[in-house]
């Protein structure tokens, strides 16, 4: 592959120089640790009018455990990376392509597949460090304001902390997986967009719709890689597992949609990675 | 023409691309020299960038041979830099600062001849180096741009519209830097611009380009020779002047105006023979003055034949 050493270098740079990368590196642990203190101080309150009344409930020993806040968190860093990561791999290759700095790293050094590579790889480098970032500060936060431990009423242990990790393992792994997907829909988007606002607007509208009409497609949409990704109307397995960790027992696991949320996205991600090579090679730039 | 000579930077042979059902280039023949500097010149829509971009890879032709230093426009990313294109939008990431963006273009480069610091001072911009590029007059983008294709030292530049936006002085620096590579350097220029008084001045060769054809290809020198003098005569004994000229065949009236002026065209005749041949016949001759034909009377007498 001609020049993707190159053209991952030209990348990194402009993403260690530019803001938007940096916004999708810190933005969605912001918006965790906004979610955490807003969520917190409602149940200071909530808490406290308990206590002065003498009320205690199975609310009140869920809500103080952190790790559903955690899971909470995760959850609603996930969804805006998971808008965020397709807006910029949108604006990607439109924004090179508009301001012709792609003819620059075109002419000198990397072909049309190999520059098209080190920005999948890129988003999703950044992707990664974004999750990273996310969890860590999503767990201090939780860790901070609430405590970790296993769900225990009346002396009886709902759920211990070793099953907890195991699903909220299991639920971020099956919650990260179609985001190569995405991101991968939004470079193709971007390769066949006439400009970078075209790109960003069709790439969030398609995907903002997904999300509004997975629930009229049926079983249908877990055919969809965006079925599965944390979202605005959230129908993803690390919505259940925020009830699962809470110590509630009336969540339904489908094994079998688990199973389409681990496998589905792979093919969509190569089907738009050659949908993507096939059209940068007859583009005009 | 062998397009994968070594002692060729770029020939075309045969180009032809459509728009639709509009032909812009058609079969359309282009050759540079090594260590030449040819100057392509149209009318606007002449297609012009759309050959540039054909060069370099960024459109598609319909059909043609493309030789860039004996790489294909599509296999150029393998030159290593040895090939740069200067665009007529500078094409650089406005959220980068000056450095910043030439740092990139460095990344760009197999290898550096020179830092971002030397083609910053050669090309004056040192004092905006930490300037974001959005924040650049366009003459100051457009001098950027130009010191990104300096630091890997390419064999060949291709430059489209370079002096846009640039004042006189920054015109003055980019013609005395074409000057500095070409002859010290040897590196092969393809300008694309309408300023021909400019072209006139760096160019070795030049090529028109009209109605998607390649109407005048050589060296500015022959071209210009060729197309004759001009001589403008004023006599007081116009009728006998006449009739010299008409008995003599290498001379040839283009017009006569008021106040006794006569314009010629002359052929395998100098104006010092005109002189002779006037004074001997006993025409004394008041004024004469030899008018050589520019880069733009040439490309007006081109451009307006052609469109007759």
């Amino acid at each position: 592959m001609n020049g993707f050493v190159t053209a991952l270098k030209s990348e990194l740079f402009i993403a260690r120089n530019t803001f938007s990368s940096k916004f999708i590196l810190f933005a969605p642990a912001a918006f965790a640790i906004l979610q955490s203190l807003l969520t917190w101080l409602t149940e200071v309150g909530t808490s406290t009018r308990n206590n002065l009344m003498s009320n205690s409930n199975f609310n009140d020993i869920v809500n103080l455990n952190a790790y559903g806040h955690f899971v909470d968190g995760m959850s609603t860093g996930l969804a805006i990376l998971g808008l965020l990561l397709v807006a910029q791999a949108a604006y990607s290759f439109s924004y090179d392509r508009d301001t012709g700095i792609v003819r620059h790293i075109l002419i000198r050094r990397a072909s049309r597949p190999a520059l098209i590579l080190a920005k999948l790889f890129q988003i999703n480098l950044l992707a990664i460090i974004s999750i990273a970032i996310l969890m860590i500060t999503s767990y201090l936060i939780s860790g901070f304001l609430w405590e970790f431990g296993a769900i225990i009423e009346d002396g009886f242990e709902l759920i211990s902390e070793e099953e907890i990790l195991a699903e909220i393992s299991m639920g971020l792994k099956l919650a990260i997986v179609p985001l190569p997907a995405a991101i991968a829909f939004g470079v193709f988007v971007s390769t066949i967009a006439q400009s970078a606002t075209q790109a960003i607007t069709t790439a969030l509208g398609i995907t903002l719709a997904i999300d509004i009409f997975k629930s009229m497609l049926g079983s249908y949409a877990d055919y969809l890689y965006a079925r599965f990704q944390p979202s605005l109307i959230d129908a993803s397995y690390l919505q259940d597992v925020s009830r699962i960790v809470r110590g509630y027992s009336d969540v339904l696991v489908n094994v079998d949609v688990l199973q389409l949320n681990l496998w589905t996205p792979l093919p969509a991600f190569v089907i738009f990675l050659g949908l993507t090579i096939f059209s940068i090679k007859r583009k005009n730039i | 023409m062998d397009i994968n000579d070594n002692e060729i930077a770029l020939a075309v042979k045969g180009l032809n691309k459509s728009y639709g059902s509009h032909d812009v280039l058609k079969n359309l023949d282009l050759e540079l020299k090594k260590g030449a500097v040819l100057g392509l010149v149209g009318l606007n829509g002449s297609g012009k960038t759309t050959t540039i971009e054909c060069l370099l890879g960024l459109q598609s032709a319909n059909s043609g041979l493309i030789s860039l230093l004996t790489f294909s426009p599509q296999s150029l990313c393998e030159a290593n830099g040895k090939v740069i294109g200067v665009f007529d939008t500078p094409s650089l990431h406005p959220n980068l600062t000056v450095h910043q963006s030439l740092e990139h273009a460095a990344l760009l480069c197999e290898k550096i001849v020179r830092t971002p610091q030397q083609v910053e001072t050669l090309l004056g911009i040192e004092r905006f180096s930490k300037f974001k590029i959005r924040n650049l007059s366009l003459g100051n983008k457009r001098r950027a741009s130009i010191a990104h294709a300096l630091l890997g030292g390419p064999d060949l530049i291709i430059l489209d519209e370079p002096f846009n936006g640039l004042d006189a002085g920054g015109v003055d620096d980019v013609l005395e830097l074409i000057r500095y590579l070409n002859q010290q350097e040897g590196t092969s220029f393809l300008l694309s611009s309408h300023q021909l008084p400019y072209l006139e001045n760096i160019c070795s060769h030049v090529a028109i380009l009209h109605h998607g054809k390649i109407c005048v290809n050589g060296a500015i020198d022959t071209l210009l020779s060729d197309a004759g003098l001009t001589i403008k005569l004023r006599t007081s004994n116009g009728s006998a002047a006449m009739a010299v000229v008409n008995s003599n065949n290498k001379i040839e009236i283009l017009s006569s105006e008021s106040e006794g002026y006569i314009n010629l065209s002359l052929s395998d005749m100098n104006s010092a023979e005109l002189n002779r041949l006037l004074v001997e016949n006993q025409v004394a001759v008041d004024e004469l003055i030899v008018k050589t034909p520019s880069l733009t009377d040439l490309f007006r007498e081109i451009t307006s034949e052609n469109n007759a």
